[in-house]
């Protein structure tokens, strides 16, 4: 047998190696000591991992959440109390910092818990991201402290993973409170399916999102209405240019080319492409608004490096 | 091109009322036509689920006799040998999601009344994931599609109509916007036309949930019912107004799914295999009221 093929089996046959302080080494992530215990509830030691091949079974389906954020390998922990709810720890490795924050982003609707680099809590529940990884643990029930146990496992995972990573810079360009942004409706998004379950565009890609480019979605308050922003930022300015002409297409047909059109609603929609990136928003109450919004988008986008 | 695609423009002008004949085939493609109506049927027990939350077999068995012979107008038992015959190979499409499966009693009250109809036990196959290489799903002359009712992260709601995903080999094909495109599985040749009844197991459904796997026992609830008829469309709509109503009741308010269940509309509008709007539904309730909230 040849030597690489006996480390392979040794690998596979020792999928946690014990550490100090009570924590045990994840093999799939072999920097990383996951914690063994947390809040009183116990690891019940049975080693899960995912690849992208078994992915698809364990999400029932939804494994293009993670797919299209570069999944990487996914470890799975129970922990176990006597009397109480099991309390389930899932660790997900993506390609990047960004996309981690990008999963998070695009599930993201409950309050900041102060763990990660990004976290929510709520509805049993606890997520963040934190380098290239993002945590999910939640509880099949309620009770018996089982909400301060997620809070401290997420601790203790969070403590685990050494890394941190940036924000995707795209985000920067965003207009900020001062332009009413809700700061929790911000999604980072790489697929054209994804970027439909939060903002329907159309059920065609029109806006090319094939995975080269980024996107971001955000929406904002203004005078008491509703509206969003979509910021995508494609590899070149020709692929920028060929997205910009499909929307334009499909979506703003009767623009005549400008990009501005006041649409069924009664509202505005604006769009404009510089250089490699299109900017557009929906649903403004005034072209003035949605003028004021882009403009300051645009100065806002990164110059091309 | 741009002809066939649909963007938010075209719902915005439905809801502008600007565009009646998009309204009256729901999406472009769709075809106006009369107005079909559905039955369906609610039949609840209160003992079904106990307070151990084991399931009683023998009264999910005289539930489902309920909901059939209250869905034919007759008998149960001849309502089943209406249903399938001595000449079919049936099978029995189930759900085996770890966290809320479709349950053992649901699925043994089906293949007994199925075997009393004359099909003999050979000829009758239980499967989920397996389906396509089931070499019985392969011959299936019917198939009666029986799973819980719950949230779905990719769909909205997980019912009838999802149900058949297993029938195809990329079912993350069918993944896009909500899941829309599911209805698109029942017009093909292994499922089309076979279907014979629908099952939408409501003992314990789970009325909330966040991401894939998310399982929390708050959300979930002994509502100990079944939701029965032949119309997987109007089943499925009667099981995601059952789980709104109850996040409304919960809540106090409609807390926003992962996506909205638009596929169901979009398999009576665009595929036209039932009927989505509550209003051509007849929904026949029997047993336990206390609690029904619809």
């Amino acid at each position: 047998m040849k030597p690489w093929v006996c480390l392979l089996i040794v690998l596979w046959s020792c999928p946690a190696v014990p550490a100090a302080g009570g924590q045990v080494r994840d093999a799939m992530n072999p920097e990383l000591a996951l914690p063994a215990e947390g809040g009183g509830w116990q690891w019940d030691r049975r080693p899960e991992r995912h690849d992208s091949r078994t992915l698809y079974r364990y999400m029932d389906g939804a494994a293009e959440l993670y797919l299209a954020y570069g999944f990487r390998g996914l470890t799975v922990r129970r922990f176990v109390k006597p009397g109480a709810p099991s309390i389930t720890v899932e660790l997900y490795r993506l390609a990047s910092p960004a996309d981690a924050y990008g999963v998070f982003t695009f599930e993201r609707q409950d309050a900041p818990a102060g763990i990660g680099q990004g976290s929510e809590f709520g509805g049993g529940m606890l997520r963040f991201w934190k380098g290239s990884h993002l945590v999910s643990i939640y509880a099949d029930g309620e009770g018996g402290g089982v909400e301060s146990a997620l809070l401290a496992l997420g601790r203790a995972v969070a403590d685990a993973i050494p890394e941190t990573g940036p924000e995707p810079e795209l985000i920067r360009s965003l207009p900020g409170r001062e332009f009413g942004l809700r700061e929790g409706s911000l999604r980072f998004l790489r697929s054209h399916i994804l970027l439909n379950q939060r903002f329907f565009i159309a059920h065609r890609n029109i806006l090319n999102l094939d995975g080269t480019a980024e996107a971001v979605l955000a929406q904002y308050l203004r005078g008491g209405e509703k509206l969003h922003l979509l910021l995508v930022r494609y590899p070149d300015p020709q692929a920028a240019a060929a997205a910009y002409g499909s929307f334009l297409t499909a979506y703003l047909p009767d623009s005549a080319g400008n990009g501005r059109v006041r649409t069924e609603e009664g509202r505005w929609t604006l769009a404009e492409r510089q250089e490699r990136c299109i900017l557009v928003v929906f649903g403004a109450a005034t072209e003035a608004d949605a003028d004021a919004l882009l403009r300051e988008a645009k100065g806002r986008l990164p110059r091309r490096r | 091109m741009a002809d066939s695609i649909i963007t938010r423009r075209d719902f915005l002008r439905v809801a502008a009322g600007t565009a009646a004949a998009t309204l009256a085939g729901g999406l472009p493609g769709g075809e106006a036509r009369a107005a079909a109506t559905a039955t369906v049927v609610l039949v609840r027990h209160a003992e079904a689920v106990g307070s151990d939350g084991r399931i009683r077999f023998p009264i999910v068995q005289a539930m489902l006799d309920d909901a059939v012979g209250a869905l034919f107008g007759t008998d149960p038992r001849e309502a089943w040998r209406g249903l399938v015959t001595g000449a079919d190979v049936v099978g029995i499409k189930t759900n085996a999601w770890y966290r809320l499966p479709t349950p053992p009693e649901a699925e043994e009250a089906i293949k007994r009344r199925v075997v009393e109809a004359g099909v003999a036990e050979r000829n009758i196959g239980i499967d989920d994931r397996g389906v396509l290489d089931n070499p019985l799903f392969g011959r299936a002359t019917a198939l009666i599609n029986v799973r819980p009712l719950r949230t779905h992260h990719w769909a909205g709601v997980g019912t009838c109509l999802k149900n058949y995903i297993m029938f195809v080999p990329n079912p993350s094909d069918y993944h896009a916007d909500g899941c829309s495109p599911l209805g698109k599985i029942w017009t093909y040749p292994i499922v089309k036309g076979k279907t014979r009844l629908n099952v939408l197991v409501a003992l314990t459904p789970q009325f909330y949930g966040r991401g894939a796997n998310f399982f929390d026992r708050r959300y979930v609830w002994p509502y100990g019912g079944l939701i029965v008829g032949t119309d997987p469309v109007a089943v499925d709509t009667i099981g995601a107004h059952l789980l709104q109503t109850k996040r409304i009741a919960f809540f106090g308010e409609d807390r926003a799914l992962d996506v909205p269940p638009v596929h169901i509309t979009v398999a009576d509008k665009t595929y036209h295999l039932g009927v989505s709007d509550r209003s051509r539904i007849r929904l026949i309730r029997s047993g336990w009221p206390e609690g029904a909230l619809i």
